[in-house]
């Protein structure tokens, strides 16, 4: 039984210890891989929108293109109120994609969401951590054009948020064109992303941790009805050796007690009788028997008184040659004569029906029953009633003292336990009920373990006299 | 001393000794060769051989041990009185109670006297029985007046029950007869005290009673 159970301990602990690990490992790696993968998206989706932002810018140009150009048709100034009325117009991405010009000295020239700045020098503006930003981009616009990340007023949230921009320089006018995105949306989308991953991590988690409490469960499971079964084994095996204990130890006894008996007994009545032919002798021969002789006789006597003793404490030998009824009577009187309570015994008109094992225990059944009557139950009579009727030998014995704590009487581990469970052994049935009005103990063994026993000892020896005879 | 009859061969009563104990057997011999008008005749050492010996040497007085191997005492003393009943039997054993004598005296037995009595009592026992009257040890006698034997007229004794098993399983009387080696009056007069003893009538009851008590398979 214990190495199951250290089986299933060793079991439980890699079970724990392996969701332990996967837990952290891939809760660990998802994280990596989650952010690496934000932080690709983020790249792509940024690199995405300059893209867009250039070739808005390309195409916005495109479409300024001949009054830019040729200033020949119009005057400067015309040329340059055409360009920045159409840029004015130019709007995309609902209200927050527009476009705004200024001079290389900071004068807003075109701004359509804000047209207060129009006409005025923003150069110094900054953002909240000091950078210039007008300055900034038209020192990218003069570069060639380039990016800039700044925080702006978005249009339709109206409020300040990340914004990208690219500027242009347009050499032609000194003009720095720049347009934007702005970039609340983008890391909304990143978030919810990371937000979703996160879910699936905690997903995977509660995976890990059911599939490992599941597995602990039925590790458990597993283990403790692998146990039960060990143990409801181990219990058979028990109670079959318990049974074998005692066929052995009442095979012991009614050898011993046969062997007192037919050996040892029969050896000291023959030295008797061998002392009587002694004394009979001398008496013949009108000679005085000595006293030696005399004392010798009446020692034999006692030792064989002694013997006898011994032979039937161990086993009676009534049981094996008149069979139950009769070992029954012959207890059942030795008890009265002994406690003075009478009892009467009720046995059926045939005899030796019974195989000796079921012999044995319904005796020593009989036996222990007057036993605990005689310590515990006070009673005034006991019947013992045996009979055999309808597939059922019924063994009945019922005091009318005052009962007992069959568990406390049982648990002094003499034998109503062992007998009951002999008797079960036997496919039979014991039953025991204690009240203060007495007690009852009923024995019930089914013909069919005994059928046609009296033919198969009895006739069968018969046959071989008849035999014999011929 | 008893030797007044030495020359007497007709009072002298042959005795058939059975006992499966030849040292007790010779012990006993040695013991009653003392007395003239005793003549053991011969010994055996089994029920079953006693029966045989019992008809070929009919003895007087037969002095039979209970416990011995293939037959007991009081199966033997049932089945030798059926078949030779001029013969006394006189129980010599070592068992005292009262079941043994009641049993005893139902199969037959004239006497019963313990193992551990004087031989003397024992001679006595065997002219007290061959003169046809009843002999038991003192403490046996005592115990019969305390208790004495109730009459056990509804047991059926071990030959009783081999016929009703015999009878149960189909066999006629006669076949029983054969196979016991018995008369056909014995038989049936065995079958008579059976039906009496278990308060039936019919055959189908009898089979009936011997399948319900386990006796015979259905």
């Amino acid at each position: 039984m214990t190495l199951p159970l250290r089986l299933l301990y060793v079991a439980v602990l890699q079970v724990i210890l392996t969701s332990f690990i996967t837990y952290f490992l891939i809760t660990d790696e998802y994280r990596d891989l989650s952010e690496k993968n934000v932080v690709i998206l983020e790249n792509f989706l940024i690199e995405q929108k300059k893209q867009a932002l250039k070739n808005y810018t390309s195409i916005a140009l495109t479409s300024v293109n001949q009054a830019y150009d040729s200033p020949k048709k119009n005057s400067h100034q015309t040329a340059q109120e055409v360009v920045a009325d159409t840029f004015n117009g130019l709007v995309y991405n609902g209200d927050d994609g527009y476009f705004f010009i200024y001079d290389e000295l900071g004068n807003s020239i075109v701004h359509p969401k804000e047209p207060y700045r129009v006409g005025k020098n923003w150069w110094q503006l900054e953002d909240s951590n000091g950078e210039k930003i007008i300055q900034l981009l038209i020192k990218n616009a003069k570069n060639g054009g380039d990016f800039y990340r700044y925080n702006w007023l978005k249009p339709s949230e109206g409020q300040k948020v990340q914004k990208i921009s690219y500027s242009i320089y347009m050499d032609k006018w000194d003009w720095m064109l720049g347009t934007g995105v702005y970039l609340d949306d983008v890391y909304q989308q990143l978030s919810n992303l990371q937000a979703q991953m996160d879910t699936h991590i905690n997903y995977t988690k509660h995976i890990i941790l059911i599939v490992a409490m599941s597995s602990i469960f039925f590790i458990f499971l597993f283990g403790i009805m692998v146990n039960l079964s060990h143990k409801k084994k181990a219990d058979a095996k028990i109670s079959e050796l318990s049974q074998r204990v005692i066929d052995v130890q009442e095979e012991e006894s009614r050898h011993i007690s046969r062997e007192l008996h037919d050996g040892i007994t029969q050896i000291l009545i023959s030295i008797k009788y061998s002392l009587e032919a002694t004394g009979l002798y001398l008496t013949k021969n009108q000679q005085e028997k000595p006293v030696t002789l005399k004392s010798a006789q009446e020692n034999l006597a006692v030792a064989i008184q002694e013997v006898r003793r011994i032979s039937h404490h161990m086993h009676p030998q009534i049981l094996d040659e008149l069979g139950l009824s009769e070992a029954i009577e012959s207890i059942a009187s030795d008890f009265s004569k002994r406690t003075k309570v009478p009892v009467q015994v009720n046995k059926p008109a045939l005899r030796k029906l019974l195989p000796d094992f079921i012999n044995t225990t319904l005796f020593r059944i009989v036996q222990e029953a007057l036993t605990n009557i005689q310590k515990h139950a006070k009673a005034k009579s006991v019947l013992i009633a045996l009979s055999v009727e309808s597939d059922w030998l019924t063994l009945i014995i019922q005091d009318d003292g005052v009962g007992f704590d069959i568990a406390r009487t049982q648990s002094k581990g003499i034998g109503l336990r062992n007998l009951a469970e002999r008797v079960e052994h036997h496919r039979g049935k014991f039953t025991i009920k204690s009240s203060k009005m007495g007690t009852i103990i009923t024995v019930k063994i089914p013909t069919a373990s005994f059928v046609n026993h009296f033919n198969e000892s009895t006739i069968h020896s018969d046959k071989n006299d008849n035999n014999n005879e011929r | 001393m008893e030797n007044n009859n030495l020359d007497n061969q007709e009072t002298q009563i042959s005795v058939l000794l059975v006992d499966d104990h030849p040292m007790v057997q010779g012990g006993l011999t040695a013991c009653l060769a003392f007395y003239d008008d005793i003549n053991i005749v011969g010994t055996c050492n089994d029920g079953a051989d006693a029966l045989s010996k019992a008809k070929a040497l009919k003895p007087d007085v037969i002095l039979m041990d209970v416990s011995m191997p293939n037959m007991n005492g009081i199966d033997a003393t049932e089945i030798i009185t059926e078949q030779c009943p001029d013969v006394q039997i006189l129980i010599f054993s070592m068992h005292d109670s009262q079941e043994f004598v009641s049993s005893a005296i139902q199969a037959g037995a004239s006497g019963y006297v313990l193992k551990d009595t004087s031989s003397e009592e024992v001679y006595y026992a065997i002219k007290a029985i061959a003169k046809g009257n009843t002999h038991f040890s003192s403490s046996i006698a005592k115990m019969l007046i305390e208790n004495p034997i109730k009459p056990e007229s509804e047991k059926l004794t071990t030959r009783e029950q081999v016929i009703l098993s015999y009878v149960a399983r189909g066999l006629s009387s006669k076949e029983v007869a054969r196979t016991l080696n018995i008369s056909f009056r014995t038989v049936d007069a065995h079958r008579r005290n059976i039906k009496a003893k278990l308060n039936i009538e019919s055959l189908a009851e009898m089979v009936r009673y011997a399948v319900n008590h386990g006796l015979i398979e259905e």
